[in-house]
């Protein structure tokens, strides 16, 4: 007996001992100049892999070999929604990165609930950073009620990818589509029966946002009281969408891998043209260049105007850092939006040079000159809009991508009905 | 106190702390939530009584969250059941042969389910999966399956009922196996057909089997969430969207906190009830020897 009651203390005692060993432990962690190295750590999360995710793990090395005060560690975490939603939850258990990414439209989201540092007097304290150097067609994300939260960093506007061979085969023009009706025309003469479709287009609030836009509407109302979609813009091009996927001339896969699906499609053939963000611009022209075709870009195709939403991630720091940590994720965000790493960045991914300076510098020049279809994204971005950043709007593109499904699926649905009864879904949630 | 009294409690102390943190608390803190309305991350969390009962109960989108996962509940059990019973008494023998099929139809249940998943939204892909491909063969035309609203619960139906059957049948041919073989002889002395046997000997003496199995099934379908996650994301048009999927959707897609804690509690007191009608009805309405 005596044994075991030996041995119940020591279990107590041990427990006791590790929990105190822990707690030591993280407090000595979360101050960290770590002692062997003299470097303050930084955690950084990013998304995407491929291409994109080469590109944050070489310049994250070319930073940490460039200075030796800051030691940068690179994690991914997915796409988009995952990002978002483990920082989300890293934040509430005290342990989040300090520098991450916030996809545009989740700028809002993070800033206002104080998951995010506002970085204005950091800029301010800065001389080495010049703002009006960042291309002012991005900036639009960057301001939560009137203060900066990020930084552009890997961003892009959604571009029409062509297979040129199909268009010659077709005998048109492979320079592309300019507005809507000969967009339409290029999708009926590029279908063939069984073999081959116009577009393939996954259901996507972006590229939805794109053709609201090209009619000169907005998704949101002013002051995100409300939605617009609604409205005439978008019924219009609903309407249009529903009549191109009728007539089956524009093939929508649907489910979690439409995105997949549509790329494959263009991959394989199967479709003549895509819409994608510039950001796939790389891996598109390596793709075309395997399966033996030659890719062009253009231009969102425009209807009353040209518009087309921005895309992309800006750089953020979490908020609630020690001033020293602060200190280094200023720096780290700072080095990473810089002219030079805009400009690796973009040659690596297709993603747009973030700053005007790049644009102009010899180095995207020769590139422009040499494969012209990087330029596209760059010239469009003069029609760039920011996307809405209201808390719901998350939720609000879900319920507008299942009423479009629906519209497009049902024949006597009409895109009027379908998107009236989005908003009445979607209204509450603004208020 | 002396140490004989207090030894019980010392002794039971891991265990309750464990239960404690890991359950007790989050059920607390997840009620507690409910009645709040909260983003993960504000210092405020702001009280606002039933209302997040109240329009979870007049949410559409929730009310048709919980006819799927009835439905995918009721079907997956109750096809899962049918099909291992039936495969539980054609392998309730001796043999090679035997001993391999139910070797094979089990090993799906050995794997990660994150991987069936891939697997099966591969195979169930409109135009180059594998079962249009062999569909096809018999003139059948590509059927959509995880993207069309019509067929896609149907079709992670099939995953679930796949994933499950080689365990439920296991389980079914342990329960076969523990019936005495005298009732059986005693039938054969009687001249008793086959049918009326299963029917009036069989199913019987496997009903605590059988209850087992419904209950867990039930249980365990409610809770469904890696295919949804994987496969559906819930679409199209919100077709597949399950009690769990719509927790995380929620909580972590829409920084809803409140809210996605309110489904929980319901979820909570669903499958509180399955539990209860498990603990009363076991051992009365269930033969048992």
């Amino acid at each position: 007996m005596k044994n075991v009651s030996r041995f119940a203390w020591l279990l107590v005692v041990l427990l006791v001992l590790t929990a105190c060993g822990n707690d030591e432990d993280k407090a000595s962690k979360e101050n960290k100049v770590s002692a062997d190295s003299g470097r303050t750590e930084i955690t950084y999360w990013y998304a995407f892999g491929d291409k994109i995710g080469e590109n944050n793990e070489n310049l994250v090395k070319m930073f940490n070999d460039s200075q030796d005060e800051i030691l940068v560690k690179a994690e991914f975490q997915g796409g988009y929604g995952d990002l978002h939603s483990k920082t989300q939850a890293a934040f509430a258990a005290k342990n989040a990165p300090e520098v991450t990414l916030n996809e545009i439209a989740s700028m809002g989201v993070f800033a206002r609930s104080g998951m995010t540092q506002d970085l204005t007097p950091f800029i301010e304290k800065d001389n080495d950073i010049n703002l009006d150097d960042f291309n002012p067609g991005l900036m639009g994300n960057s301001y939560v009620d009137g203060n900066i939260y990020g930084l552009p960093y890997l961003r892009s506007t959604p571009i029409l990818y062509m297979n040129v061979s199909m268009l010659k085969d077709a005998g048109l023009d492979p320079k592309g589509p300019k507005d809507w009706k000969e967009f339409e025309e290029y999708a009926r003469a590029l279908t063939k029966e069984g073999t081959s479709v116009g577009m393939s287009m996954p259901v996507s609030i972006w590229y939805f946002e794109a053709f609201v836009g090209a009619s000169g509407g907005d998704m949101l109302a002013a002051e995100d009281k409300e939605v617009a979609f609604n409205g005439q813009a978008g019924v219009e091009a609903l309407e249009y969408w529903k009549r191109l996927s009728q007539e089956g001339i524009l093939k929508i896969p649907a489910g979690d891998e439409a995105s997949a699906q549509a790329a494959q499609d263009f991959a394989n053939g199967r479709s003549a043209m895509i819409f994608g963000s510039t950001a796939n611009l790389t891996n598109n022209l390596a793709i075309a260049e395997e399966n033996g075709f030659e890719l062009n870009t253009a231009f969102m195709p425009s209807n009353k105007v040209n518009g087309v939403p921005t895309g992309g991630a800006n750089l953020v720091m979490t908020a609630g850092l020690s001033p020293e940590k602060q200190k280094a994720a200023w720096e780290f965000i700072k080095w990473m939006t810089a002219k030079e790493q805009t400009i690796y960045a973009s040659k690596y991914t297709g993603y747009l040079p973030s700053r005007l300076s790049a644009v102009e510098s010899e180095d995207m020049q020769s590139l422009y000159k040499e494969i012209p279809q990087y330029k596209v994204a760059v010239d469009q971005l003069q029609y760039g809009k920011a996307r809405p950043m209201a808390e719901a709007y998350p939720e609000i593109s879900t319920i507008l991508a299942d009423e479009i499904t629906r519209s497009l699926l049902e024949r006597d649905l009409s895109p009027k009905e379908a998107l009236d009864q989005a908003a009445k879904l979607a209204n509450p949630l603004l208020q | 106190m002396s140490w004989i009294k207090a030894r019980p409690y010392v002794m039971i102390f891991p265990a309750i702390l464990v239960f404690t943190l890991f359950f007790l608390y989050p059920i607390g803190y997840m009620i507690f939530l409910s009645f709040h309305d909260w983003n993960f991350v504000s210092p405020v969390k702001e009280f606002v009584g039933f209302s997040n009962f109240t329009s979870l109960m007049e949410d559409a989108k929730f009310l048709q969250v919980l006819r799927n996962t009835f439905m995918y509940s009721g079907l997956t059990v109750f096809l899962t059941i049918s099909i291992s019973l039936l495969l539980a008494l054609w392998l309730n023998k001796k043999g090679a042969m035997y001993g391999m099929v139910q070797g094979a139809i089990f090993s799906p249940h050995i794997i990660s389910l994150v991987s069936i998943s891939m697997l099966w939204m591969w195979i169930m892909d409109t135009d180059y999966g594998l079962l249009n491909w062999f569909l096809g063969l018999f003139g059948i035309t590509n059927i959509p399956w995880l993207t069309d609203p019509k067929t896609s619960l149907l079709s992670l139906i099939i995953v679930a009922v796949w994933k499950g059957i080689g365990y439920y049948t296991l389980i079914f041919i342990a329960g076969l196996q523990s019936i005495p073989r005298d009732i059986y002889e005693a039938a054969a002395l009687d001249d008793t057909n086959r049918i009326r046997t299963f029917f009036k000997l069989t199913l019987p003496m496997l009903s605590p089997t059988l209850f087992f199995l419904t209950i867990i099934g039930l249980i365990g379908s409610f809770q469904v969430f890696e295919t949804i996650s994987i496969m559906t994301k819930g679409g199209p048009i919100n077709s597949t969207n399950t009690i769990v999927y719509y927790i995380y959707e929620n909580g972590f897609r829409f920084f809803k906190i409140g809210y996605a804690s309110t489904a929980g509690v319901i979820l909570l007191l669903i499958i509180g009830i399955f539990t209860v009608f498990y603990f009363k009805l076991l051992g009365r309405k269930v033969h048992y020897q």
